[in-house]
């Protein structure tokens, strides 16, 4: 692959800043290059992006700049990098430090765990840089200050939401006195809120003449950038600006699609400048149309159009089941506290339903009582009409499968075929089933060349697809999935999203939890809201992120999808999806 | 019990002011004199430390704690009590199995000295620190680093427990059967420990890198931001401690209370 700049522009001297040129990366025992020939920079007071799909070496990018390859991790290394003034790949370790800041995906690996306090938590690194006791308390001062969470400073860091605990990670490293920060995927655990939160932050250090670097795949975040670049297989796909980089012709040879709002803005024409902007978007969407002028979104891997996916083949004879919950209150000991108050919902077979709001909404609650994982406190769950409280969670698992959020706590087996083959072998599923099973769950989620692959050596995210494969290949007649999306890559949701199309089609029911209201529009045909353990709202899509809903879904913490917000700009009626949007604003021109 | 403290309890009992070392040598001692001392002593000591426990403010965490190992407890003494190997004189007999007398007090014997040391142990756990345990080893010329690991390594312990929970859910969910036979059991085993270890492998490469990056592995200097009190009457409780510790010793190895 050759590089292609889209927006080739000199790059000033960045004596402070970030400049990586040339960087090629083997580690050992590999036969290809993790990055080839890389050229990265990002001046003071900007915030550079890096994006592509997991594998395609934003990783070893963030570890190479951050002075961790080859330091830390073996690996060999050509080319230049310039980092705070410093020559990275041959600084030693004590030159780094304080200057050059890295931060990580998972918050609480981040944490120093032992901390009682967010305050001690930031006095960590400096113990270990040597700061005097007597200026420690003034530079944590002015650090919680300069990015507003002295809020939290007296609050135990483990007791925090996953976006504030990021926050804490990043003040941690800032109060070193770096003035370059990397930041590798620090969203891809959060929720929207949180999401925004380190965007905020983020965009505050620039502000205060920090040098960012962030790999991402949020366009949320990227938005924010001055300057995006995409990576493939380890190579420069573009470096321009982020809606130029997140648009369908740049991202066409790395599979990825484009960001819904951006996409919007190409199709219409729009400038760059405008593409992350709703109104412009929205208004120069509507004169496309009306001019004929609208381009086509073939080349844009369009997420919605037809699918060609057949519905999922049953292996196990399942036949379709309902889920009444009655009542349903649960109270966790601990806290004594009702996470999920008097819960009544009835899910028809067939149905694919989303389960959305903010964290602490009762959400995982109420889907951990479909398969026996929590029993009620009052109430009660019938599935395929039979009540599961005396059922044990392996006897329901045989009817009801369960996708946990972390993969990692169940994967163990030496490949990623034994793995699937787990609980469909638990079920005493005959060899020839059982074959038949792992197939049609291997194919689903496209781990093909993978199959012999121990799931360690995978990324998180094809990780999340192996525990999917593997309860898929249970053929359950509901699949229960708690946020399938997080830790996810854009492609790997739209797999999880055919997944969920296909067992719809086949008749199945499918609950998901879920902070993505894209995939939740998408792929779902109803979705449930829940607030401080109550659903609030229940219907179908278009029903529940129309317009009119905007205030009560704000108040659960819920950003409608861009497209029904671009819909109702346009006047259009509700349009939770691209497709219906596109098939709105045509009918409007006709 | 939150993973970031391990199983701290927040208080400001008079136990939760001493400092971390009067502590680690107050639970030497009950060890050392639970297990040196004759049996009699045990009755003592149990009411001694059930009573600080208490007077900080501990008995109901104390409670709750106890309801597992009290299981393991009461097998001890049930297990001893009816086979006590070569017993002779039997209270009850019934067929090849009896209660006798040998196994009842060696099995009182056993538990009542692990029940003394869980509960010193415990009581010391709820009212230290880690952070400050490990500020005062540095302080007397411990190497930050091995403190470090070895004090991380104890707080694993909870978010361990956290972990398994999770794995055993969703291996349940996996319709692993966890009853059954106890070959059914074995088998369960490796798909249950299995995550545990490599998923906290996974976690350990960015545990590593985070705090490579907050300078964890600098030669430099270190400072301290935690100051660890410690008050006057401390240091003589550490004297006397340290004295009735070499008294116990002095006791059990000439065998005077024999």
């Amino acid at each position: 692959m050759q590089r292609t700049p889209v927006e080739p522009e000199a790059l000033p001297e960045t004596p402070a800043g970030l400049d990586l040129s040339g960087i090629t990366v083997r580690y050992p025992g590999t036969r290809a290059d993790a990055l080839a020939d890389v050229s990265v920079a990002v001046e003071p007071g900007a915030i550079g992006g890096l994006t592509g799909r997991t594998g395609a070496g934003k990783s070893t990018l963030a570890l190479t700049a951050a002075g961790f390859v080859p330091r830390v991790v073996r690996a060999r290394v050509t080319g230049a990098a310039s980092v705070a003034g410093i020559e990275v790949l041959r600084a030693p370790a004590s030159d780094v430090l304080g200057r050059i800041g890295i931060v990580f995906a998972t918050p609480a690996n981040q944490l120093s765990a032992s901390k009682l306090s967010v305050r001690e938590e930031l006095a960590f690194g400096l113990e270990n840089l040597g700061v005097p006791r007597s200026e420690m308390d003034a530079r944590i001062e002015a650090t919680l200050d300069r990015l507003g969470i002295g809020h939290l400073a007296d609050r135990e860091p483990f007791a925090l939401s996953g976006g504030e605990q990021q926050r804490v990670a990043i003040a941690s490293i800032v109060a070193m006195g770096t003035r370059v920060l990397i930041l590798d995927e620090p969203t891809a655990q959060l929720d929207p809120f949180g999401t925004t939160l380190v965007a905020d932050l983020l965009e505050e250090l620039a502000r205060d003449g920090s040098a960012v670097l962030v790999a991402e795949q949020d366009p949320a975040v990227l938005a924010r950038t001055r300057r995006t670049t995409v990576l493939d297989h380890g190579q420069v796909v573009a470096t321009a600006d982020p809606a130029v980089a997140l648009s369908p012709e740049t991202l066409e040879p790395t599979g990825l699609p484009s960001p819904t709002i951006v996409r919007l803005g190409w199709m219409a024409g729009l400038e760059p400048a405008g593409r992350f902007d709703l109104d412009a978007v929205s208004t120069r969407l509507a004169a496309a149309a009306t001019a004929g002028r609208l381009r086509s979104s073939v080349l844009a891997n369009e997420p919605n159009g037809p699918s060609a996916t057949e519905p999922w083949a049953s292996v196990r004879d399942q036949a379709p089941v309902s889920i009444t919950i009655e009542g349903l209150s649960h109270r966790y000991e601990a806290t004594a506290l009702d996470a999920i108050r008097d819960v009544a919902l009835t899910i028809e077979p067939g149905e694919a339903v989303a389960i959305v709001g903010q964290n602490g909404s009762g959400k995982t609650t109420l889907v951990k009582h479909l398969n026996g994982l929590l029993r009620p406190s009052s109430g009660r769950v019938r599935i395929g009409g039979e009540d599961i409280a005396t059922a044990s969670i392996d006897e329901i698992a045989g009817r009801v499968g369960f996708v946990f959020q972390s993969p990692d706590d169940q994967l163990f087996e030496r490949s990623v075929e034994r793995e699937i083959a787990f609980g469909p072998r638990n079920l005493g599923l005959r060899p020839d089933a059982l074959a038949r099973a792992i197939e049609m769950a291997v194919e689903a989620v496209a781990l093909g060349d993978v199959r012999s692959t121990n799931p360690y050596d995978l990324d998180l995210s094809r990780r999340k697809l192996v525990a999917l494969a593997g309860v898929l290949a249970m053929d359950p007649a509901v699949l229960v999935l708690d946020e399938p999306t997080t830790g996810q890559d854009p492609l790997g949701i739209r797999r999880v999203g055919a997944v969920v199309d296909r067992l719809r089609a086949a008749g199945r029911t499918v609950v998901a939890v879920t902070h993505d209201m894209e995939f939740a529009a998408d792929h779902f045909s109803r979705v449930i809201v829940m607030t401080r353990g109550e659903v609030v709202l229940d219907g179908p899509p278009a029903a529940v992120f129309a317009a009119e809903r905007t205030a009560l879904l704000a108040r659960a913490g819920i950003e409608r999808p861009v497209a029904a917000r671009v819909g109702e700009r346009l006047g259009l009626g509700s349009t939770p999806t691209e497709a219906a949007l596109l098939a709105a604003l045509s009918a409007s021109v006709h | 019990m939150t993973a970031a403290t391990g199983y701290f309890r927040p208080g400001h009992s008079w136990l939760h002011r001493r400092h971390p070392l009067t502590k680690v040598l107050g639970l030497a001692f009950v060890i050392v004199a639970a297990f040196l001392l004759p049996p009699i002593v045990l009755v003592a000591l149990l009411a001694g430390v059930v009573t600080i426990a208490w007077s900080a403010g501990l008995a109901r965490p104390l409670a709750r704690a106890l309801r597992i190992p009290a299981l393991l407890l009461l097998s001890i003494i049930v297990v001893n009590a009816l086979f006590f190997p070569g017993a002779a004189d039997r209270l009850v007999a019934i067929g090849p199995v009896g209660l006798s007398r040998e196994g009842l007090s060696f099995g009182l014997i056993s538990a009542g000295r692990l029940l003394v040391a869980f509960v010193a142990s415990v009581t010391f756990l709820f009212t230290t620190l880690a952070d400050d345990l490990l500020e005062a080893l540095v302080a007397r010329g411990a190497s930050h680093r091995v403190a470090f690991v070895v004090l991380a390594a104890v707080q694993m312990v909870p978010r361990l427990q956290a972990r398994s929970r999770s794995i055993l859910d969703a291996q349940q969910a996996r319709a692993l059967p966890i009853r059954g036979s106890v070959i059914q059991r074995a088998r369960a085993l490796v798909p249950l420990i299995g995550p545990v270890v490599l998923g906290s492998l996974i976690d350990v490469r960015e545990r590593t890198f985070a705090l490579e990056a907050r300078g964890f592995g600098a030669r430099r200097g270190r400072t301290a931001y935690r100051v660890v009190a410690d008050p006057p009457p401390d240091r003589l409780i550490r004297i006397g401690l340290v004295g009735a510790i070499g008294a116990v010793l002095v006791i059990a190895l000439t065998g005077i209370a024999r």
